[in-house]
């Protein structure tokens, strides 16, 4: 018997000898391979974009939405607004919550000297900076003051400003929004998109300046606002805060059976997301280990093939001496070094198509260990499977048949 | 001196029912330790069929057969395998090296089965090569030797580990006249240091050059022993 040693010597002569075809043989495993790494590269990159910017909107955040969760499909009925009334209601009687930023969102023309552009403007309180993230980059935030008073002061985001006053400072300018004219008094520091919207082309005004002097569309209950946002104490009170919040206002709504609005976790939010990535991820997995199968019969193919070929060399290699093991254990070990040699180079396209990805898109693609561990070892067990009927067709030969063969 | 075939009653039957072939027939034979035999007769005698069983690379149907005094029906595939390796040496007329290796690396190949160290391997092999006179060509590939120069490569491959036996089945079939000569020299010194040879020729001129001839017929032995002066005679059969 020879030993492993030995048979991986020879197999990797006759490998080296043949290099077109081992080439050629290995094609299959290496597409499949780097199918397997770049789309387990990309699943787990999109899931980790998705998670980056659901934590970019703050951390420990809920948000609180006028509808019930089952009607958050249905889009005719008109479910009874949040108000700013209930946004302050959470704030003093919610222990859990450290704080709360109402907002009221509007699309509106907003024109600055002879320049004008349709942006999205939010009503805020001055607890938004906190409980969203955002920092103030030139002059200041709104303040309490701004909101009992119902100053008509604006805060730009970084785009909006670039675009409105291209080349002076905004702070102290006067705009324009629906003929109101208010003073610029600070702009934010880029933010960047959440899930491909732009942040940073926002106008930031008083919630009850909004309210009162452009939208002015106050509920029968109080001022009305599009959304409230919340900042739990920490993360552990997340659940408990999302539990009281939705007692409070089930009180002060009077709810006896479907609620009227909805408490969304970003928690919640980030399962979903992880769970349509993670199916997808499956799926293209699935595909990939698909290729790879096709990959491993290819390796057969070509094997079989080549022991038809070299029915004379094993015909003498047992006339002189090889026992029926020996010429087995050689053409497996050829078959799984194929395979893995395959899966190896694969690997390694496949690693640079992540790159590829990572440069060309927002997804932080990144070879993942385990992904490519699993694809060399499924390699070379799959050379190993697939060699087994090409290595005992050969080791059965007749050796007189085969050396006749000539 | 001892017996290094013995034949008893052997048969050989290929295939059965209507197109079966009885290739040989009852063949008894013995070859002693040292002896330098050829074996010759018409095409389909059983020949070849004698060479296969006698080399452990196929069994017979019925009968005897004891090698260096072991009865070989009793052993199994594997152990055929190293009987094959560590007793025999063949030599084929089409020679059978493997293309992608080295001279040395052909010779070198039967120690490989042997599980013999590396060094040693080289060793032995370059030694090989240098009796039959291929010591300056030792890391040729078969393709850059001429005919006679492969068939010596085989025939080195054959005796590297040692055998007790040589077996060459029509070695000098593929060759002319004058490497036919080389070559048989070689056997008759391989002979001279103890080596037991059978080949099997279908020139007498080959035949003649051996001590011993066994004439094959129809699966059986016509003749045995013959004096290589009578074979003028009987190459008109064939
Ligand atoms: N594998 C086989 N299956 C069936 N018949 C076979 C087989 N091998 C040999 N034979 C038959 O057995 C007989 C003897 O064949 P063998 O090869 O021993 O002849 P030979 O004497 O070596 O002939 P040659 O001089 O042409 O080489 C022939 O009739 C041949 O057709
Ligand atoms: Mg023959």
């Amino acid at each position: 018997m020879v030993d492993f040693a030995e048979s991986t010597k020879m197999a990797v002569k006759t490998l080296a000898a043949n290099r077109l075809r081992s080439a050629l043989t290995m094609l299959g495993i290496i597409i499949g391979n780097a199918s397997v790494i770049t789309m387990v590269g990309v699943g787990e990159g999109a899931r980790e974009y998705a998670a980056g910017q659901f934590e970019s909107l703050g951390p420990n955040v809920l948000f609180i939405i006028p509808g019930s969760p089952a009607s958050q499909n249905r889009t005719l009925e008109r479910p009874r607004a949040l108000t700013f009334e209930d946004s302050e209601a959470i704030a003093t009687q919610v222990p859990t919550v450290d704080s709360v930023a109402p907002q009221l969102v509007t699309q509106q023309t907003v024109v600055a000297g002879n320049l004008n552009t349709n942006s999205t403007i939010t009503g805020v309180t001055p607890e938004f900076t906190t409980v969203r993230s955002f920092e103030v980059d030139a002059g200041r935030f709104i303040t309490d003051e701004d909101v009992e008073r119902g100053t008509r002061v604006v805060v730009l985001g970084p785009d909006l400003a670039d675009s409105l006053f291209p080349s002076e400072s905004p702070i102290g300018q006067t705009l324009r929004i629906r003929n109101v004219s208010f003073e610029v008094i600070g702009v934010l520091e880029a933010k960047g998109a959440f899930l491909g919207d732009n942040q940073d082309d926002i106008a930031y005004t008083p919630l009850t300046t909004l309210s009162s002097q452009i939208t002015g569309n106050t509920s029968p209950y109080g001022l009305e606002i599009s959304f409230i946002s919340v900042m739990a104490r920490d993360e552990q009170s997340m659940t408990a805060a999302q539990f009281q919040i939705q007692n409070l206002l089930r009180l002060r709504h009077r709810i006896v059976d479907e609620d009227s609005f909805t408490v969304r976790n970003q928690k919640d939010a980030l399962e979903l997301i992880g769970n349509v990535t993670g199916a997808l991820t499956v799926m293209l997995a699935a595909i990939a280990g698909i290729s790879l199968l096709v990959g491993g019969i290819g390796i057969m193919n070509i094997m079989l093939v080549s022991v038809r070929e070299r029915t004379q060399e094993i015909g003498l290699r047992k006339a002189i001496g090889a026992s029926e093991q020996d010429i087995l254990t050689q053409f497996m070990i050829e078959a799984t070094i194929l395979a893995a040699l395959g899966g190896a180079v694969g690997t390694l396209a496949g690693s640079g198509g992540i790159m590829l990805v990572s440069a060309l898109t927002p997804l932080a693609a990144g070879v993942s260990t385990t992904a490519v561990i699993v694809a060399v070892c499924v390699s070379g067990g799959i050379g190993l499977f697939f060699g087994v009927v090409p290595a005992r067709q050969a080791a059965k030969l007749d050796p007189i048949v085969a050396l006749r063969s000539a | 001196m001892k017996d290094i075939i013995r034949f008893q009653d052997i048969s050989k039957i290929y295939g059965s029912g209507n197109t079966e072939v009885r290739a040989l027939s009852h063949v008894n034979l013995t070859v002693q330790e040292g002896e330098y035999c050829s074996i010759m007769g018409p095409s389909g005698s059983g020949k070849s069929t004698a060479m296969n069983i006698i080399g452990c690379l196929d069994r017979p149907t019925s009968g005897r057969y004891e090698l260096d005094g072991t009865d070989v029906a009793q052993l199994s595939d594997a152990d055929l395998a190293i009987i094959r390796n560590r007793k025999i040496g063949f030599v084929f007329q089409q020679f059978h090296l493997l293309a992608q290796l080295s001279a040395l690396e052909n010779v070198m190949l039967p120690m490989v089965y042997a599980s013999l160290p590396q060094r040693e391997r080289q060793e032995r092999a370059a030694e090989a090569l240098t009796k039959v006179g291929l010591g300056n060509r030792m890391n040729n590939r078969p393709n850059q030797l001429s005919g006679g120069q492969q068939q010596r490569v085989a025939i080195a491959r054959a005796i590297v580990n040692q055998p007790v036996l040589l077996l060459a089945d029509e070695p000098t079939g593929a060759l002319d006249s004058h490497t036919t000569q080389e070559v048989m020299s070689i056997f008759a010194e391989l002979n001279a240091t103890g080596i037991t040879v059978v080949m099997v020729t279908h020139e007498p001129e080959v035949a003649r050059l051996t001590q011993r001839v066994v004439w094959f017929r129809d699966g059986e032995v016509m003749h045995d022993h013959m004096a290589p002066e009578d074979l003028g005679q009987l190459t008109v059969v064939t």
